[in-house]
């Protein structure tokens, strides 16, 4: 077989694997009346929407995801950029222990990590608020924004900034022509996963949140209860997704 | 315009580890060019990145047409460089590359494109100016690298091995086009390598750098004809460091294998080692405990266990200075 076929076949396979639970889902979301054994719905309607955004906090819970899912971008970047670029120089003494301990929250299940986060934001006053949520979500986003853009900061980018700087360029000028251009597909790639990290967050949201409802948070009673609404947010919690990956794609598009 | 460089004990230590410039002292007069040679790890890169502000010397002096660099950030010297990669930037077509000083330095965008193609024409590259950089041949990149170095319009060139990334054909060529941009200019340059015959071309003055110190520094046939010490002489490739019957006691004398004069001579030694060159052969003496090496044409060498007789000529003799030397026996036992 071909490169070209093979390449081919993989593309198909994996549209389908895909593309199968995506079908099942778009009919699900729907089916205002779908009984086994008919291979389609009997009955197509909007109730699965019309019961998510009328009764349910859909409509509250999608901006709020939103919300925070952006901010938590911007911060893990923000916080991301300067940490990963102090550990890529691998300067700092016990370089491997800040990492380590960087990555802790990976290594424990979210709703512990957000139960013990719920104590210390009752403290400190901002429990239940979207604050609380964007900083839970924070923990988890970081490590994988760290991690991505350390693959950015590297001897090469380094040796580029150098050029810079002996041609003349300010530090100012440095970012704007070398650093941010070089970056741009690390940075669209950290942003991308910050944000679906955030977008997807159960656990920790369910043990900070409380009044505050996130998309997950919403749709995961209806999973049990009536799988058409359950269908039908799970449309609405992809097309952020989608967005967010087009954009980063993108981003990626015309790298260095 | 350029300026005369000049570099007073001048220290470089990374935190933590030993120094890697051990007090250089360097004067390069406006308009020359020098090469600064030396082993790898000898601190020729270290002394170029630190004058270009890129290392940020422990002590010392950094002065340029007499202004102090030293405090002043990369950015703010009047200095150019060419790395040993091109370090261009993918994103940008050639001509922007290339005018990338200018843009730095606030020229607007048709005239910094002007400039950008007749500095690309300096270099041989006419038509490339809307090229990408990706497609370029590594000779030709280098080349690009130094049409942007010279439209920052320096006081000062530097250039770290910029041939040594190159094959030996490009690398002649590049080697012939920076010594006539260089004089064309009149523009002060420090070029950096390892290899001491291209130091000798690139250099109207050679530097020699060992263990993190300019240990001698003066045109390229003193060098090699008149190194300052064992080890300057080991570097300049003069294998023979010799006591003599009729000298002094403890004092050496240098000269190169190819003055030795073979076939004649009041001296005699005998062959132990013989090895064929191709235009040479490359021979080893026992001259009563000592060792001397000497070049023969390929017919006329003698042989292995063959006593040869030999002449040292006084014109091409060179005492070394004294006390200079303490590695001269391992030369000799070598």
């Amino acid at each position: 077989m071909s490169e070209r076929r093979r390449g081919k076949l993989i593309a198909v396979a994996a549209g389908l694997l895909f593309a199968a639970p995506l079908a099942v889902l778009v009919l699900q979301a729907f089916a205002d009346s779908w009984r086994a054994p008919a291979i389609l719905p009997q009955v197509l309607g909007w109730r699965g929407f019309e019961v998510a955004f009328g009764s349910g906090d859909a409509g509250e819970a999608l901006a709020n995801s939103i919300l925070v899912a952006l901010a938590v971008t911007a911060i893990s970047l923000a916080v991301g950029w300067p940490a990963a670029r102090v550990l890529g120089r691998r300067r700092l003494p016990r370089n491997g222990l800040v990492f380590l301990l960087i990555a802790v929250p990976l290594l424990m299940p979210p709703y512990l990590a957000g139960f013990g986060l719920t104590e210390w934001f009752i403290r400190l006053g901002i429990d239940s608020t979207l604050l609380g949520l964007i900083l839970a979500h924070v923990t988890f986003a970081l490590p994988y924004a760290i991690l991505i853009l350390l693959s950015g900061f590297g001897r090469e980018l380094e040796s580029l900034e150098e050029m810079a700087s002996t041609a003349g360029a300010s530090p100012g000028r440095r970012l704007r022509w070398v650093t941010v251009p070089t970056m741009r597909p690390t940075l669209a790639a950290a942003g991308l996963l910050s944000f679906l990290v955030s977008f997807s967050q159960y656990g920790s949201s369910l043990a900070v949140g409380a009044g505050r409802p996130t998309l997950p948070i919403v749709m995961l009673p209806f999973v049990q209860t009536d799988s058409q609404v359950a269908a039908a947010l799970a449309l609405v919690f992809l097309a952020p997704c989608v967005i967010a990956l087009f954009v980063s794609a993108r981003l990626q598009r015309s790298p260095l | 315009m350029s300026s005369t460089l000049e570099i007073h004990d001048l220290v470089v230590a990374p935190p933590g580890l030993a120094p890697v410039l051990r007090g250089v002292d360097l004067r390069v007069e406006a308009g020359q060019r020098a090469a600064l040679v030396g082993p790898s790890g000898a601190g020729k890169t270290t002394l170029l990145r630190a004058v270009a502000g890129l290392e940020s010397p422990a002590a010392g002096a950094i002065i340029l047409g007499g202004v102090s660099q030293t405090e002043l950030p990369a950015h703010r010297r009047r200095v150019a460089m060419v790395f040993q990669e091109p370090r261009l930037l993918p994103n940008l077509s050639v001509a922007d590359n290339v005018a990338l000083p200018l843009r730095a330095g606030g020229v607007g965008r048709a005239r910094r494109r002007e400039i950008a193609r007749e500095r690309l024409g300096e270099v041989g590259l006419g038509g490339f100016a809307e090229r990408r950089v990706a497609g370029l041949s590594g000779g030709e990149q280098q080349r690009v690298a130094l049409a942007r170095a010279l439209c920052a319009d320096p006081e000062l060139l530097l250039l770290d091995e910029p041939l040594a990334a190159l094959d030996p054909n490009r690398r002649e060529a590049l080697r012939r086009m920076i010594v006539e941009t260089q004089r064309e200019r009149g523009l002060t340059t420090l070029v950096v390598t390892h290899d001491r015959s291209e130091a000798a071309e690139l250099g109207e003055s050679v530097a020699l750098m060992l263990e993190g110190r300019i240990v001698q520094h003066g045109d390229p046939r003193e060098m090699f004809e008149r190194p300052a010490s064992g080890a300057a002489a080991r570097f300049f490739g003069i294998s023979n460091l010799l006591r003599l019957p009729d000298a002094a006691a403890g004092d050496l004398w240098a000269i190169r294998p190819e003055r030795v004069v073979l076939g004649d001579g009041p001296f005699r030694g005998l062959v132990v080692e013989a090895v064929y060159r191709g235009t040479y052969v490359r021979l080893i003496l026992d001259w009563a405990g000592q060792r001397v090496e000497a070049f023969a044409a390929p017919g006329e060498a003698p042989g292995v266990g063959d006593e040869a007789r030999f002449e040292l000529p006084g014109e091409h003799l060179w005492r070394l200075p004294k006390g200079s030397s303490p590695r001269v026996g391992s030369v000799e036992r070598r």
